[in-house]
């Protein structure tokens, strides 16, 4: 299948990589602070800091500060109305519940207040509706009267997921893009500057035996380097991959093949090793923010969906969700298998249209 | 019996500064070179010799005319001619963390050539710095370790591209004796140089490229007594540098 030749150079190219320590760590430590960040949060969000002033010595008030301590949501500090307020103008409140004096059910309304600093609080609606779930419950008690209506919420896909169960695809997305961009694009420019293609092609080795030693290489570094990542997010944030580990690793070598033609046609057009970055980059950039790497595409403007979905990136990290998230096999021929096949497609028609040997070379 | 046969040979390229024209980089020249001669290419900067040398070694598309080697039209058999050829090129960089013997084993590898790469560093006189790195080695023996590259296929043909500029004297005469054993071993070599005590010493015969044209072929005293200056009863004085100036003038090139 391969010749010895293309072989021995995809060899020498995983040498090169491999010695250079410092790009082999360069490229780990972005996915690794994630999930490093991650462990340390333990996978959620932290809790919303929340002062608690009781000024009442009632059953119900009682009650109403045990119930808003108990939920996870919020980390309750109690103490003094000026004290609590004085951290929250330094910010280490999120907002303060004060309960009145008069805290009690004496058939009027008693009024709870709640401050707060309005241009810090991103998390007031969840504050408010769980105190207003409080304030319920404890109404019911005292009414004695069950709740009308319950809501119990049920995923679809019968499968709890974490923050990090979506991330986690994404971000291997995008590492694969990144190590194959510079794999293919950075490497050809700096390659022809200092005039080692020149080099090598004063030999008989021909255009397809390098580009297939690269691709060889490359996709062998990203599937270790992805293994690295992956098996760190099982073994320590205990991420479930739903689908087959095959499925999973052939949507990850199929990702490496796109970027890296797409990355050999980048270092085709950019002349220079200044000029590659800028064009490198305004190539990464839009699909860092677009692809639904860090956040679902449908939370995004409607107007930009489509173009999002059309991406490249987009395309294998929903790929990569699908297999990781909803165990779908990668055989299974829908929207993204047909994405996938079509940027195949299109990033090998423009390698070949793009990437002239010998004005590469010169 | 000529091993390399070039006939109107021409390369052009656009204008700088006007797209729409063209100059021609190399002029329809014409010349042949004898199985195991030392033919040196003179010229000044810009008179076209690397671009000649690199149409014959298959790196730049030949526009017009012709060029065999071995038989071989290299238009047509680029692959089979760069299979014969040994080529080192003015600039001598390497891919990078790579030591002396694995850059060598790559390069035979890349002629589907298993070699011994100790043997090749002795014949360079590197045999002691088979583990270091390119850039860890002087201007002459980087340039000594660019001829063992060329040397990885055997080939019936070296090509050396101004192999001596940079050097010091001492650098300069162990290239010399290097480029003489090869030759004597039966390799046929072609090399450019503005050197021209390098021209002399080493050529069976020289040619002096200007403006992309060959203006003067001959063996080195044949060109001396056809050009050097005049007292013609002096000529004998003169040297190569004399005939080259005589023939291209005095006026500088960049």
């Amino acid at each position: 299948m391969f010749t010895s030749m293309q072989l021995h150079l995809a060899k020498v190219f995983l040498k090169i990589f491999f010695r250079d320590r410092q790009s082999v760590m360069l490229n780990l430590f972005f996915p690794l602070v994630f999930i490093g960040a991650f462990l340390f949060i333990g996978g959620e969000s932290d809790p919303i800091k929340l002062g608690l002033v009781n000024n009442s010595t009632t059953t119900i008030s009682k009650i109403f500060s045990d119930l808003v301590k108990s939920d996870q949501l919020f980390e309750v500090t109690e103490g003094e109305e000026s004290d609590l307020k004085e951290q929250l103008l330094l910010g280490d409140q999120t907002a303060i519940i004060v309960i009145p004096e008069n805290f009690d059910y004496l058939e009027k309304t008693s009024e709870l207040r709640l401050l707060l600093d309005a241009s810090q609080v991103r998390q007031l609606g969840a504050i408010k509706e769980v105190i207003n779930t409080s304030l319920l419950s404890i109404e019911r008690e005292l009414r004695n009267s069950e709740p009308m209506f319950s809501l119990k919420i049920e995923d679809v896909k019968a499968r709890s997921q974490r923050y990090i169960d979506f991330l986690l695809p994404g971000l291997l997305a995008f590492m694969l893009m990144n190590l194959s961009i510079a794999g293919s694009g950075f490497n050809i420019v700096e390659y022809r500057r200092r005039g080692i293609l020149k080099r090598l092609f004063v030999t008989p080795i021909q255009p397809k035996d390098f580009i297939i030693s690269i691709v060889l290489a490359r996709t062998l570094i990203v599937l270790m380097q992805i293994s690295v990542v992956l098996g760190l997010a099982i073994a320590l944030l205990d991420v479930k991959i739903m689908g087959s580990f095959l499925s999973l690793y052939g949507m990850v070598t199929l990702g490496t093949f796109i970027f890296l033609c797409l990355g050999f046609c980048l270092g085709s057009i950019a002349k220079t090793q200044e000029a590659v970055r800028p064009i490198v980059t305004s190539f990464t950039f839009p699909q860092l923010i677009f692809s639904g790497v860090f956040f679902p595409i449908s939370s995004m403007p409607e107007i930009v969906q489509p173009f999002a979905h059309a991406l490249p990136l987009s395309v294998i990290a929903t790929g990569l969700r699908d297999i990781a998230n909803d165990g779908t096999s990668l055989l299974v021929f829908n929207t993204t298998t047909l994405g996938i096949v079509i940027w195949i497609m299109l990033s090998f028609f423009t390698v070949t249209k793009f990437f002239v040997w010998k004005e590469i070379a010169s | 019996m000529n091993i390399i046969e070039v006939k109107d040979l021409l390369k052009s390229y656009p204008q700088p500064g006007n797209k729409k024209e063209t100059f021609n980089a190399v002029d329809g020249i014409t010349f042949n070179i004898k199985v195991g001669e030392i033919y040196g290419i003179l010229g000044p900067n810009g008179a076209g010799k690397t671009t000649t040398l690199e149409m014959l070694e298959g790196l730049n598309d030949i526009d017009g005319g012709s060029a065999l080697i071995n038989g071989l039209d290299v238009s047509t058999n680029v692959f089979k001619v760069k299979e014969i050829i040994g080529v080192q090129l003015q600039a001598n960089e390497y891919f990078d963390k790579l030591n002396l013997t694995e850059l060598l084993i790559l390069f035979g590898k890349l002629y589907s050539e298993e070699i011994d790469s100790d043997d090749l560093l002795k014949k360079v006189d590197l045999l002691g710095k088979s583990n270091a790195k390119p850039e860890e080695l002087s201007g002459g023996q980087k340039q000594r370790f660019s001829i063992a590259c060329a040397l990885v296929n055997n080939p019936k043909i070296l090509f050396l591209d101004e192999p001596t500029t940079g050097l010091d004297p001492q650098a300069k005469r162990n290239l010399w004796n290097l480029a003489k054993e090869l030759n004597a071993a039966g390799m046929t070599i072609v090399l450019t140089t503005h050197n021209m005590e390098e021209a002399e010493y080493l050529c069976n015969r020289i040619a002096i490229m200007d403006r992309g044209k060959l203006i003067a072929e001959d063996t080195p005293q044949g060109l001396i007594q056809k050009y050097a200056p005049e007292p013609q009863h002096l000529a004998s004085q003169g040297n190569i540098e004399d005939v080259f100036l005589a023939l291209t003038g005095h006026t500088l090139r960049d």
